[in-house]
């Protein structure tokens, strides 16, 4: 499996929600939530990214626990979106 | 080279002083503390790579009362470009911005060999430095005399960070404590403050006159409670940072006004205040717990900790533009590991 979309998405948080020397690796299936990484300002943000960066449009009634819990999670609700709209798998991340 | 340097690396025996202090006693070279004084006002710090015993050295800096002008020193047996290279990663600054001070002519020659872009000077040259254009900045503010303490800071955050391997470690370490009460007459002001100014932790964004939150403060069917919380942590207390409205006379039990204190976003403080709010409805023995929400186009994050927690939204249960979520009071996640709440 193409692993683009959990390595942007572990990019971001690294930049943005890890210490910056941290060599911590955490798993996809990582609990962000539970372990501290994100709250609710920080799902806020990283929505933000994932809209601009995948070029989607992130409906409030998605921010679930199923879709946003892990990176794993995120990147499965990214690639649903895409194969809902063929034309956005063009667009190369 | 043109540009003014940032950085001296400094070696030490027979440079910062005469002798070699693994040897026998060593003198201080006078010209050397004044030039660490005067380039250090300049904003220009200092460091150290020195072949020898750390503990040894640095111990001859104390009592000379130096070891505060030093950031990052390398006191080892390895090679001094290599340190140099180490100081210029710790510190953040170009290698082009680095000098280097020794008094061996074959260190200073091996080091411009192994970095060309350092400046290497001989150590008979250091009290001409603050003569030099290379240490001359064109322009000194309150900042670059404080330049020193600022990366001092700095190097003690990395290590804080290092101090704890993951986030949850380091939450663990603040040492929060939340407190949830009930508000009473002296939290008036407070609570009324934290409704108008709080926009984006609010979960309704609706102004509460003082009357009628007065009226819901002398409720004594206990249908309406408004609770507070406040915060403290190892750094200090941080006062009331929430408030929250619970109507729970009439079945289902719910959480119409809810707003938190930005200056607390960023630990999960919201999380654990509404875990915190309903455990009381899991103890009465409640299924279901509601929370309103109206969208005001600053308060997504409200609606989305409302989701993430366990909240879901269904269509028939809007009232007026506010959109009533419910949960399973079970199913809510508990308080986060590093809130104690009391």
């Amino acid at each position: 499996m193409n692993r683009d979309i959990e390595k942007h998405l572990w990019e971001y948080v690294q930049k943005n929600c890890l210490p910056r020397h941290s060599e911590q690796v955490y798993s996809d299936d990582e609990n962000l939530f539970e372990s501290g990484i994100l709250d609710s300002a920080g799902l806020v943000s990283l929505v933000g990214y994932v809209e601009e960066t995948f070029d989607i449009i992130i409906p409030d009634e998605d921010l679930l626990p199923e879709n946003f819990m892990s990176v794993k999670a995120i990147a499965n609700y990214i690639r649903s979106w895409q194969q809902r709209q063929p034309q956005a798998m063009a667009m190369e991340v | 080279m043109g540009e003014v340097k940032k950085c001296v690396v400094w070696d030490l025996d027979n440079t910062v002083w005469e002798g070699v202090c693994l040897e026998g006693p060593v003198r201080l070279r006078p010209e050397v503390r004044q030039t660490l004084e005067e380039l250090d006002c300049r904003g220009i710090l200092h460091s150290i790579a020195s072949r020898g015993d750390a503990d040894t050295a640095l111990q001859v800096l104390q009592n000379y009362k130096l070891t505060d002008y030093f950031l990052v020193p390398q006191i080892n047996w390895q090679q001094k470009s290599a340190n140099v290279v180490k100081i210029a990663e710790e510190l953040g600054i170009a290698l082009d911005a680095m000098a280097f001070v020794d008094d061996d002519v074959f260190e200073r020659e091996q080091l411009a060999f192994m970095l060309p872009e350092v400046l290497t000077i001989d150590a008979g040259q250091v009290g001409e430095l603050p003569q030099m254009a290379a240490f001359s900045p064109a322009t000194l503010t309150q900042e670059s005399r404080s330049r020193r303490l600022f990366y001092r800071a700095e190097q003690q955050r990395k290590q804080n960070e290092k101090q704890y391997p993951t986030r949850e470690e380091f939450l663990k370490s603040c040492r929060m404590c939340l407190t949830v009460r009930h508000m009473k007459e002296a939290d008036f002001p407070r609570v009324l403050e934290l409704m108008s100014r709080t926009h984006q932790l609010n979960t309704t964004g609706k102004i509460f006159g003082p009357q009628e939150l007065r009226e819901m403060l002398q409720d004594k069917s206990g249908s309406v409670v408004v609770h507070v919380a406040d915060l403290e942590d190892r750094f200090g207390s941080y006062g009331t940072i929430g408030v929250a409205i619970v109507i729970s006379a009439v079945q289902p039990w719910r959480l119409i006004y809810l707003a938190i204190s930005c200056r607390v976003l960023g630990r999960g403080i919201e999380r654990a205040f509404l875990a915190r709010l309903t455990e009381d409805a899991r103890r009465q023995g409640l299924d279901t717990v509601e929370a309103a929400f109206r969208d005001t186009g600053r308060n997504k994050m409200m609606r989305s900790l409302y989701q993430m927690m366990g909240f879901r939204h269904r269509d028939s249960l809007t009232e007026n533009g506010t959109l009533i979520f419910s949960a399973r009071a079970d199913k809510i996640p508990a308080v986060p590991r590093w809130v104690e709440v009391l």
